[in-house]
């Protein structure tokens, strides 16, 4: 039996929709239940439902053989895992966002000479930033990111941008793009090596439905 | 004041039946490297910095526990053996009769996330070989497997890749190292839609790029070797190819194949390693148990070309796999009332039987 780790939240209902369409089918209720692990009907796959921070985790641990996250999770978890295949759906985009009218290249505040970003995503941010020798502050924030920049709270943020519709309301704007993130397969690596069959048959399952 | 109650994040402590166990593990893998010719060298807990960071190579030199003498020469504490014994089989052993067969067993020092059950301070037990032929790489794969079957696991799996496979590959392409660099990222990871997206920019004819998108695929039993064969031409990668063939095929003749697994895609590990790499895993553990390959160019870092192919073993993580199934004898002491004085604990022990005071 294989343990797929799959996030609570939006990520669940396309997670399950995929996992259906490749014949792998669980009870009804996995979306509205409180229960957090489900078998699937032929008894051949458990799936563990877990916070979309911690897929990575499970797996790398190989507490969960597999999982479905978003690319951005993975990046900011750093951890160790095979990523074989993009699940096409969840598309967004890492960026850097600032107030309306100021260029990537310009001191966001030129009183400041080491800029503040706040986020959710320090691993991404900072890794963004060292690679450029670009001295920042990095203000890790839970949520309502794009508040930060307009009370003065940081200068720039990273986040997740989906459509844009946030940003825009909020009078902010895309800075630069760090990365495209979308849903992935994790697979720990030592399962793919000791439960090599049941695994490839699973990759080769999903690959057919997202063709 | 700061309490001791707790120790430093990364160092634990083995105490009573848990050390027991360990010393046993530990001893039954000895006695296995011991069987095949194999003699314990136990190299300094510290030693230069530069020995270390020659070895290990760029990146990993950063987990390195370093500090600076009275003299002002920076040292380190050892963050893996084998920088060490290469360096000794270099000078001090330089003129012994080849091939050296060596193994050691002890705590190497790294400042990393502890994961898996492995802290910063972990214990290796490893073999090098050094000087052998080519044939050297069976000889330690056989060992690492015969670890296993008396350690009484026998869901391992042992994951069999060559540097040279995807080093030959490369060699042609002439790309910037660190395009080389971003390239191995995404294969590590076996991530196709990363690869597609690095190979839009990268300055490479079709069949080339065939060969790269087909590389994270190339895992499996020896019918992988004859796909490879479909895809390379150039001699680095075919001479590896035909090397993992042989590996297999003594395999099969000697019906292990099926802990063997060929993977193409594998090219993780230290900037040491120069030929075959391997690491093996066991069922129902989520981190590999063992790592190893070949690193002919180390000896020759020291100032001594030699071949040289080696592996060890992360004691804490076999551990969790191993002591519940290993036999660990119970010592059986006589207590001894002490206000009849001493003499019969004495007489016990010369005679070799264990006691224990009642005080």
């Amino acid at each position: 039996m294989l343990v797929i780790a799959l996030c609570k939240g939006r990520f669940l209902s396309p997670s399950l929709d995929l996992l259906t369409r490749a014949g792998i089918r669980f009870p009804e209720d996995v979306a509205s239940s409180r229960k957090l692990i489900f078998n699937s009907e032929d008894q051949g796959f458990r799936a563990v439902l877990v916070k979309p921070a911690d897929v990575p985790t499970y797996v790398e641990y190989g507490a969960a053989d597999i999982g479905i996250a978003g690319r951005d999770v993975i990046l900011e978890s750093g951890a160790d895992v095979l990523q074989p295949l993009d699940l096409k759906f969840g598309y967004c985009k890492i960026a850097v966002a600032g107030a309306n009218g100021i260029s990537a290249g310009a001191p966001p505040n030129p009183s400041r000479p080491t800029i503040r970003v706040a986020t959710k995503y320090p691993r991404i941010t900072m890794d963004h930033y060292n690679a450029r020798g670009i001295p920042v502050e990095i203000i890790p924030l839970s949520g309502s990111i794009e508040l930060a920049p307009l009370i003065g709270l940081a200068d720039r943020i990273v986040d997740l941008v989906e459509t844009g519709r946030t940003l825009k309301d909020n009078g902010l704007e895309i800075v630069e793009v760090i990365a495209e993130s979308s849903a992935r397969l994790l697979i720990n690596r030592a399962g793919y090596q000791t439960k090599r069959d049941e695994v490839l048959h699973l990759i080769q399952a999903l690959e057919r439905v997202i063709r | 004041m700061k309490s001791y109650a707790q120790t430093p994040p990364g160092t634990q402590i083995v105490i009573g039946q848990a050390a027991r166990r360990r010393r046993v593990l530990e001893r039954t893998i000895c006695s296995v490297f011991e069987g095949w010719s194999y003699e314990e060298i136990i190299p300094p807990i510290f030693d230069y910095y530069d020995v270390f960071a020659k070895g290990m190579g760029t990146g990993p030199e950063e987990q390195i526990y370093r500090f600076i003498d009275r003299e002002g020469n920076i040292l380190a504490l050892r963050p893996e053996f084998t920088s060490l014994v290469a360096k000794t089989v270099a000078t001090r052993l330089a003129s012994s009769p080849k091939p050296i067969r060596l193994y050691y067993s002890g705590e190497v020092l790294r400042f990393e996330k502890p994961k898996g059950g492995r802290q910063r301070e972990f214990a290796q037990i490893g073999i090098e070989h050094y000087g052998g032929s080519k044939t050297a790489d069976v000889e330690i794969l056989l060992i690492a497997v015969e670890t296993f079957q008396r350690l009484g696991v026998q869901a391992f799996q042992i994951n069999l890749g060559s540097v040279d496979f995807f080093g030959g590959i490369v060699d042609r392409m002439e790309l910037p190292p660190d395009q080389i660099a971003a390239l191995k990222d995404v294969l590590n990871v076996k991530d196709q839609s990363g690869l597609e997206a690095l190979l839009e920019h990268l300055p490479l004819g079709d069949r080339r790029k065939k060969i790269l998108r087909a590389v994270p695929h190339l895992t499996g039993n020896k019918a992988v070797i004859a796909e490879a064969r479909e895809l390379v031409r150039n001699p680095r990668s075919v001479e590896a190819l035909d090397h993992l063939e042989e590996i297999y095929s003594i395999f099969e003749r000697l019906d292990l194949a099926q802990h063997l697994t060929i993977d193409l895609g594998e090219i993780r590990g230290f900037d040491y390693y120069s030929g075959i790499l391997f690491r093996a895993y066991v069922r129902d553990l989520g981190f590999e148990v063992a790592s190893g390959g070949r690193y002919d160019g180390l000896p020759a870092a020291f100032g001594e070309d030699l071949p040289a192919v080696g592996f060890s073993f992360s004691v804490d993580r076999l551990e969790q796999i191993v002591t519940p199934t290993l036999p660990i004898a119970d010592v059986e002491a006589a207590t001894i009332d002490v206000d009849k004085g001493f003499d019969k604990a004495l007489q016990l022990r010369r005679s070799g039987k264990a006691v224990k005071l009642c005080l």
